[in-house]
């Protein structure tokens, strides 16, 4: 089911132009985004850095539904998926992988990977094979079937959740901080996982993070977000060939690479840190 | 092959070792053991409580136990719990699972169930008398209002308390209203739904007891009202002891459902 061919018959373009969102509880009118505009090709890997509380998952809640905005728009491919007014929903074609994960406890590892198939009105039988044959396909060992999350480390939880989403066939996976509460190892065997996933999908992948290694080492293009209202600030383009591994961390070209996105969010950093002491005194 | 017997009995004895004969058990006895000694000494060489019975004429009072007629009152109190919970599950569970999914039925029910839940259930008892004629209805109705509350509760914070993230990760899928109910929601909730069935249970015996050292209809409680009329104290703490054993037998009976229901949290 996974389609090896998305890049070339161009799903998964996910467009925003001018989204401003403004949380309004109380009339504290607090203003998340404000002209917003970013630009997603098919099959690309783009990585969303910036602050703490600068409106990244706001973005990424209204790419994947959960949310709607306040002004603008944001498309992906023809069809408009959030404006002011409309009534999206979310859908499995864009497929989030959340901070600290989200797989079902109660359901076994196989059942957490049918569990999309399956409520989409899918063949149970069907379902499973199909679940087998990506396990096989992305790696992931067939002994752990029956296991319960909880049972699992937590590199191979974040694993299963990628699998869980990908097994819906989405043309865009987004990510949010994922990886984020793992220990440095097994977070670099993640990232280390998570391309090669992106190697043989060609998913069009939007991952936030605050790690700026993770970002250069795993993007095709970084997108630096400012201290809110967040808008995109700079990008830097990530232009180390891929495939891709860990021996690429240690080239100039990354740490020069990193070294520049690490000077754009410092200084977003730095105001976000003053305007918090203001607020504070 | 007589050495590797050997082995294993050794291995065996070991094992033994490790998981019972250690000092964190002897220590665990020696709190009971302790317990008893500080009760004998405290009726023994105190004149404020010398009517007291020691734990040795608890003890001695076992054996005079009439086995048919404590049983007929343990099985009348079981029965009226069992109603009583049953019922308290009944009627609390889909009133909490209202209050806790739909925002409406919250606004319609929460206000009420919150007026009323601070009033302590044995304060109901003379009203129950208006409720009801039959006097097993009306300790019925007292079980099932210790039972209620706590069901209730802890049925809606489950629900409400659901990790959102849950929730968003199905929508994504497509699931529909029904199925998040089903499928996301009362799975997720399910922990903290078997532990209000435990409290609830508790509650129940607590109503049961009391209901019935009012009522004189038979049962623990008025069994052990009954011997402390005619001042047979050994029978009164030996029934009370009964009480604590079956209440303790329950709660163990929801956990046994809970885990047979809830797998994957016996995984460690």
């Amino acid at each position: 089911m996974v389609n090896n061919g998305s890049k070339q018959n161009g799903e998964g373009r996910i467009s925003v132009r001018d989204v401003e969102k403004v949380y309004d509880p109380e009339g504290v009118n607090v203003r998340a985004l404000e002209e917003c505009n970013m630009e997603i090709e098919p099959g690309e890997f783009v990585m969303m850095v910036g602050p703490s509380g600068c409106g990244k998952t706001t973005l990424l809640n209204a790419i994947a539904g959960f949310s709607n905005v306040t002004k603008g728009t944001i498309l992906l491919d023809e069809n408009v998926i959030a404006a002011p007014g409309l009534t999206q929903a979310p859908g499995a074609d864009r497929i989030v992988v959340f901070q600290g994960g989200a797989l079902f406890p109660w359901k076994t590892v196989l059942d957490n990977l049918i569990f999309g198939p399956v409520v989409q009105g899918k063949n149970k039988d069907e379902a499973v094979a199909e679940a087998r044959k990506l396990m096989d396909k992305l790696g992931l060992n067939r002994n752990t079937e029956d296991m319960y999350p909880g049972n699992l480390s937590s590199g191979m939880k974040r694993q299963v959740e990628i699998i869980r989403a990908l097994i819906n066939n989405p043309k865009v996976l987004l990510l949010d901080e994922p990886f984020r509460a793992l220990d440095s190892l097994s977070k670099n065997l993640m990232h280390e996982y998570l391309l090669e996933v992106f190697e043989i999908t060609k998913k069009t992948i939007f991952f936030i993070t605050h790690d700026l290694e993770e970002a250069v080492f795993l993007a095709d293009r970084v997108l630096i977000m400012t201290t809110r209202p967040g808008t995109i600030k700079a990008e830097i383009k990530v232009d180390i060939p891929r495939p891709r591994n860990y021996k690429v961390l240690s080239t100039d070209r990354f740490a020069e690479l990193k070294e520049r996105a690490f000077e754009a969010v410092r200084e977003e950093a730095l105001k976000a840190f003053e305007a918090g002491e203001r607020e504070l005194a | 092959m007589s050495a590797s017997t050997l082995n294993t009995t050794s291995n065996l004895w070991k094992q033994v070792r490790k998981t019972v004969a250690n000092w964190t058990t002897v220590r665990r006895i020696m709190s009971v053991l302790l317990f008893l000694l500080a009760w004998t000494i405290l009726v023994q060489f105190t004149g404020q409580f010398h009517q007291i019975p020691t734990p040795a004429a608890v003890f001695a009072a076992l054996f005079q136990l009439k086995l048919g007629v404590i049983f007929t009152e343990i099985f009348r109190s079981f029965v009226r719990v069992l109603c009583g919970f049953l019922l308290g599950l009944l009627i609390g569970f889909p009133i909490g699972v209202a209050i806790g999914y739909s925002r409406i039925a919250n606004y319609l029910l929460f206000p009420a169930v919150e007026m009323v839940r601070p009033i302590p259930p044995i304060a109901w008892i003379p009203l129950t008398v208006l409720f009801f004629i039959n006097i097993e209805s009306q300790i019925v109705f007292l079980t099932f209002y210790g039972a209620f509350f706590p069901i209730v509760y802890n049925t809606m914070g489950g629900i409400s308390e659901v990790d959102i993230r849950l929730p968003r990760a199905a929508m994504s899928f497509g699931i529909n209203r029904m199925g998040m109910l089903w499928k996301i929601i009362l799975p997720a909730a399910m922990p903290q739904i078997f532990t209000g069935m435990k409290v609830a249970i508790g509650i129940t015996w607590l109503m049961v007891v009391a209901a019935e050292m009012i009522a004189s209809k038979g049962g623990l409680g008025y069994w052990v009202w009954y011997h402390h009329t005619v001042m047979e104290y050994p029978m009164v703490i030996l029934g009370m002891g009964i009480i604590g054993l079956c209440g303790a037998l329950c709660s163990v009976g929801i956990d046994v459902i809970g885990s047979h229901f809830m797998k994957w949290r016996n995984i460690f």
